[in-house]
């Protein structure tokens, strides 16, 4: 195994470690150019910023574009990122990750996160052993049913997954807002480490109970679709919309990224976000925004404020 | 507000246009200069059709349909995109259908060569063999990034609707032009959630050629209509 970051991320991991050790839980940090760390569990860590795979990574096999998410993948880790989030459902993009790891080695500070589900094929362990073999790793740190499909019969298998040590974490996933009930019994119920759910400056109905109930039972939450599938993003920048002077003194945005993914990343029951993207410029614009000041209470309500006035 | 939710034609597509795009460029890049000749396959099969040889032109188009079948949807397609595998399947079908057309000679119609709607599947085939390949050409600059008959999808299918209003009658005519005109559907909407320009392009290309067929049936049953009267 080639690890030819270890040293590095090794120092990064430490002083992140420290900087978590010294803050508070949801803090208003001083400026660094280091990646905000949550905790997620007594002694974990992770970094703010995550990176997901749903489109940008389904490349297939062409080298072209295997290399250019090589590149990625490669600025992530640079930039002190951690958790990659892919899926079964998102066609080649598992391989993809896989391609990019056997490439540039596999880092301490990568947290792998996968899907099982049940149009995928196979039993929760067929797909798991898959998977491990395209990701090109022994262990993934969690994996998560995909959109609540099967959930009894999968969270199951996890467990026993997880005991066995083929996974470190369970979870479940939902996206756009969908079977919100059904995942808030899940959470009451079920003895799980990490959710992953919409969550951005548009899409805040989980602010009303979801966070809240994964706040009080230590569950992890991932929020994708921070851009709300690009649209958020893309909409603010072909209006050419400026930022307002307010969100750069009070909490350091100087892109429409900063202010979006900070907004999320701020919510005291957030541990990370995990944008897409197929270029090493967003990437690193995404990646800045888990730098430096976070906004306060007040500034994410000034945020949201703002959105809806546009 | 600006931003409305949430779900969108785009959440169903799986890859992004960069992706997509590359995909058509690799099969120009991996099988140049096979376009050279596929192009002038798709020439002679309009001419046989104007010559009123349709079986012969069939069987020109059959094996090009059974190519994009393999080459593009179960090779490259299908890595991108669960329905690639049952899209090739699709297209295999078509072959098949063209070949049966092409042996028998069952649903031919030479006669329909000369009706005004032919005129429309004229109009489309040569959009798909010229039209398409040449906006591609100035778009990209490059024939390698052009989409061509007989190694890409769309201009195949959109010359093969135009040649099926010209050659074919009954219900085979909608037989034969339902798979080019679903893949023209599906690729139109996929562009458009990649928010390619090109889509309005496909969407009305198709809606011309459904205009077509529908206009060629209301010629076969006027003409139908007519010979019974004179009977």
């Amino acid at each position: 195994m080639n690890n030819r970051y270890t040293r590095r991320q090794s120092l990064k991991m430490l002083t992140a470690g420290l900087a978590v050790t010294l803050l508070p839980a949801m803090p208003r940090l001083a400026a660094s150019e280091e990646l905000l760390q949550k905790r997620f569990s007594a002694d974990k860590t992770l970094p703010v910023i995550g990176l997901g795979t749903w489109q940008t990574f389904n490349v297939g096999t062409d080298p072209k574009l295997l290399a250019a998410r090589t590149e990625v993948v490669s600025a992530f880790f640079e930039l002190g990122g951690g958790l990659i989030d892919s899926s079964p459902m998102y066609g080649s993009s598992p391989d993809t990750v896989g391609h990019a790891l056997q490439q540039l080695g596999i880092p301490d500070t990568l947290f792998s996160a996968e899907k099982v589900w049940s149009p995928a094929g196979g039993s929760a362990h067929e797909q798991v052993a898959n998977l491990l073999g395209r990701w090109k790793l022994e262990q993934f740190d969690l994996v998560q049913v995909h959109n609540l499909t099967d959930w009894r019969e999968h969270l199951a298998a996890l467990r026993e997954m997880k005991q066995e040590g083929l996974i470190r974490y369970i979870g479940i996933t939902t996206s756009h807002g969908r079977r919100h009930q059904e995942f808030e019994q899940i959470l009451a119920s079920e003895d799980i480490d990490f959710a992953q759910l919409t969550y951005n400056i548009t899409h805040r109905e989980v602010e009303n109970r979801l966070l809240p109930l994964a706040r009080e039972k230590g569950i992890a939450v991932i929020a994708n679709r921070p851009y709300d599938g690009g649209r958020l993003i893309k909409g603010l920048k072909r209006r050419n919309e400026s930022l307002p002077e307010w969100a750069e003194e009070e909490c350091g945005c100087s892109t429409w990224a900063d202010f979006l993914l900070k907004f999320i990343v701020s919510h005291p029951a957030i541990t990370c976000a995990i944008p897409a993207t197929t270029q090493v410029a967003h990437l690193r614009e995404n990646m800045h925004a888990g730098m430096g000041t976070m906004p306060t209470a007040s500034t994410r309500q000034k945020m949201v404020n703002f959105i809806e006035s546009l | 507000m600006i931003f409305g939710s949430s779900y969108s034609l785009q959440d169903f597509v799986p890859f992004t246009a960069d992706i997509y795009f590359r995909l058509l460029e690799r099969m120009g890049e991996t099988y140049w200069p096979l376009h050279l000749i596929t192009i002038v396959l798709g020439m002679v099969a309009l001419w046989l059709v104007l010559k009123h040889r349709l079986r012969l032109a069939c069987v020109l188009i059959a094996p090009v349909w059974l190519f994009v079948a393999v080459a593009f949807f179960m090779r490259l397609y299908a890595e991108l995109n669960w329905a690639g595998g049952y899209i090739a399947f699709a297209f295999l079908t078509e072959s098949a259908l063209l070949l049966f057309l092409a042996l028998t000679g069952i649903g031919l119609d030479d006669r329909s060569a000369k009706s005004q709607a032919s005129f429309v599947g004229m109009f489309i085939a040569l959009a798909g063999l010229i039209g398409l390949p040449f906006m591609g050409l100035l778009s990209y600059g490059s024939g390698l990034r052009a989409e061509v008959f007989g190694i890409h999808a769309d201009p195949t299918s959109m010359t093969t609707l135009g040649l099926a209003i010209m050659i074919s009658r009954g219900w085979l005519l909608w037989c034969i032009s339902l798979i080019p005109a679903l893949w023209l559907l599906y690729s139109g909407l996929t562009l458009w959630a990649l928010g390619a320009p090109s889509a309005k392009l496909l969407l009305v290309v198709l809606f011309i050629a459904l205009t077509g067929l529908f206009w060629k049936q209301l010629e076969l049953s006027m003409l139908k209509h007519e010979s019974h009267d004179q009977n």
